[in-house]
């Protein structure tokens, strides 16, 4: 039961304001999850980890690996605490040898925020996402690699405010439209969706009320007709939710994308590789679909 | 090292200004609250230099007023209720007309939280129509992040939001005695919810934060809607003087627009060039508007989040 509140981001309490606006429901949320996951925000190092520690990993050894293995970069100080670029990326040693990272910020109501588990040996060397940051906190990574090994790195995200607006210029759209953008050498990849990825905490100013709950839950990549990676996601993960993969080879095509949302909704698209680079729409729009 | 700068120079300025307060029992407190005469009748209070977390922060924006033979408008508050109620003070030391109006050029915190100092005038309070969503918005982020900026204790009550609202492409004319004003409400720009006044007997325009002049500006809202904002800013005729939402008075608006302009078109050209080549945010983060970097105040703080939205908003373009 716990367990499933905490993996997956699916649980239906699941909520986080995109703006930092939620303080007067916080209270709902804390009261539904152990006072341990809410740590004094001056310290952020610690927060929903140790709780969540057990709950993932039970009492396996964690390492504290370095940068040759797996780094992440995010801001010290966050731009804008609803959508803050994350970026992990792993060395020659780790690439083909993890299958899953979990992304965690310590502080967020829902801390899981993305679940990547990896295709045997994907040659994926960077991850880039875009989440929502509600307080000071620390945010983790961990990686599971192939033969078991747990390792960490972790950083720490002030989130200082700044945001009064409930949601960007490119909040409009039709959801499910995807978009690919390779890059020139065909190494990396952005797939974007365009969907609210509401939390269930933002506030319709026009009521008063919380907006629903409507979020992607999965986002499945596929490369050349083999699975790439599977990432079950959260409401932690930013509008429009972003993914940026980057390969230490050519990324083989086509490349598929299928996502699903909160409500069922399914997407997909292809990208099949011929497509000039750059500014490439994809067939997303057309080739979405909601379930009845 | 830019702001480590000017919070010293800023903590220096609080610390002396302490003492001699201490020492002549307010009227040097009063003399530090600078407010100019910058046409008949029109008053400006010039903000700080400062990020919005460093101390003097509550100080940041252009506030002001103008005065008519019936009545005063203020126009912005300033960033806490402190700083509302030293620019009343101002005021009642020019005038006992009754200041009628409150008008807010947008919802940003270093604007509004001085509102509260004007709750006992019976002013009607105006804004753009998106404003009013936005206080509601914004509310718990204020109580957050500035409840020290409040009265004690911080309620959301004292975050008032506006009862009058003006329509886009509906321009709301408010009469002082003697004089009107012009209230103009723009499509997505700096925020989503901007608002200028134009003061038609001098043909002043407080432009709010569509006009920043030496700090770097700062985007909220949609950098291609602030560029046809600042199209349309560029040609208005008339305009003799503009009150920026930070930075110096202008005599020459269209001149004044044009750093705005380069920085904002850089950060668009930029951003596009980035997405073609498929460089990710945040290795636009770090390269886009290198250029204008020596030209701003606060350029290093902001820059990188303005990267960011510009980003996000020309990704779906």
């Amino acid at each position: 039961m716990r367990r499933r509140r905490i993996d997956g981001g699916r649980y239906a309490a699941a909520a986080l304001c995109g703006c930092g606006l939620l303080a007067t429901l916080l209270a709902a949320t804390v009261s539904a999850a152990p006072a341990a996951a809410f740590a004094d925000p001056q310290s952020p190092g610690v927060g929903a980890w140790e709780y969540l520690q057990p709950q993932l990993y039970g009492d396996r050894p964690i390492g504290y690996v370095d940068e040759k293995f797996m780094s992440m970069q995010a801001p010290t100080n966050t731009q804008d605490p609803a959508m803050t670029p994350v970026s992990l990326r792993f060395g020659p040693g780790a690439v083909g040898n993890i299958k899953q990272i979990r992304v965690i910020i310590d502080n967020n109501p829902i801390p899981l925020a993305a679940t990547f588990n990896l295709a045997p040996g994907a040659p994926i060397a960077a991850i880039d996402l875009r989440v929502r940051i509600d307080r000071f906190t620390s945010v983790r990574a961990i990686a599971e690699t192939t033969t078991g090994r747990l390792e960490m790195r972790s950083v720490w995200v002030q989130a200082s405010g700044g945001c009064s607006a409930a949601s960007g210029a490119a909040s409009a759209g039709k959801p499910g439209e995807i978009r690919f953008r390779p890059s020139p050498d065909d190494k990396s990849l952005q797939v974007s969706i365009r969907h609210p990825n509401n939390s269930g905490f933002q506030i319709d100013p026009r009521t008063g009320n919380p907006i629903r709950q409507f979020y992607i839950t999965h986002i499945g990549l596929r490369a050349g007709g083999q699975p790439l990676l599977e990432a079950d996601t959260g409401v932690s993960i930013a509008e429009n939710p972003t993914l940026r993969i980057v390969a230490d080879r050519r990324l083989p095509t086509p490349v598929t994308v299928a996502a699903i949302d909160s409500d069922g909704g399914h997407y997909a698209a292809t990208w099949d590789g011929t497509s000039s680079h750059g500014d490439v729409a994809a067939n997303g729009a057309a080739d979405a679909a909601r379930a009845p | 090292m830019r702001r480590g700068a000017a919070a010293i120079a800023y903590g220096l300025a609080l610390s002396v200004g302490g003492l001699l307060a201490g020492r002549a029992f307010g009227a040097d407190a009063r003399a530090a609250f600078n407010l100019r005469q910058v046409a008949p009748g029109v008053y400006v209070h010039i903000g700080r230099e400062v990020l919005p977390d460093a101390p003097g922060h509550e100080d940041i924006a252009n506030i002001g007023f103008i005065v008519g033979t019936r009545c005063i408008a203020v126009i912005d508050t300033g960033g806490s209720v402190g700083t509302g109620r030293a620019l009343r003070a101002a005021i009642r030391r020019r005038s006992r007309l009754p200041i009628c109006y409150v008008i807010n050029t947008h919802v940003h915190y270093d604007h509004v939280l001085g509102n509260a100092a004007f709750a006992s005038d019976r002013a009607v309070f105006v804004g753009h129509a998106a404003l009013a969503g936005a206080i509601v918005r914004s509310r718990a982020f204020f109580l957050q992040h500035f409840a020290a900026d409040l009265d004690a204790p911080a309620t959301s009550g004292e975050i008032i939001g506006p009862s009058r609202l003006v329509q886009i492409g509906h321009p709301l004319y408010i009469d002082l005695g003697g004089r009107r004003l012009r209230l103009r409400a723009w499509p997505t720009a700096h925020t989503d919810c901007d608002l200028t006044v134009l003061d038609e007997r001098t043909q002043t325009l407080w432009t709010g934060d569509l006009l920043f002049r030496g700090r770097v500006p700062a985007l909220d809202g949609s950098v291609l809607g602030w560029l046809a904002a600042i199209e349309h800013l560029a040609q208005m005729q008339n305009v003799e003087l503009a009150v920026p939402g930070h930075g110096p008075v202008a005599r020459d608006m269209a001149a004044a627009l044009v750093p705005e302009r380069r920085y904002l078109k850089a950060l668009v050209d930029g951003v596009r060039r980035d997405l073609g080549q498929g460089r990710s945010m945040q290795q636009a983060m770090q390269e886009v508007g290198a250029a204008e970097r020596s030209r701003w105040v606060l350029f290093g703080d902001v820059n990188p989040r303005n990267v960011e939205r510009a980003y996000a908003e020309l990704e779906w373009q």
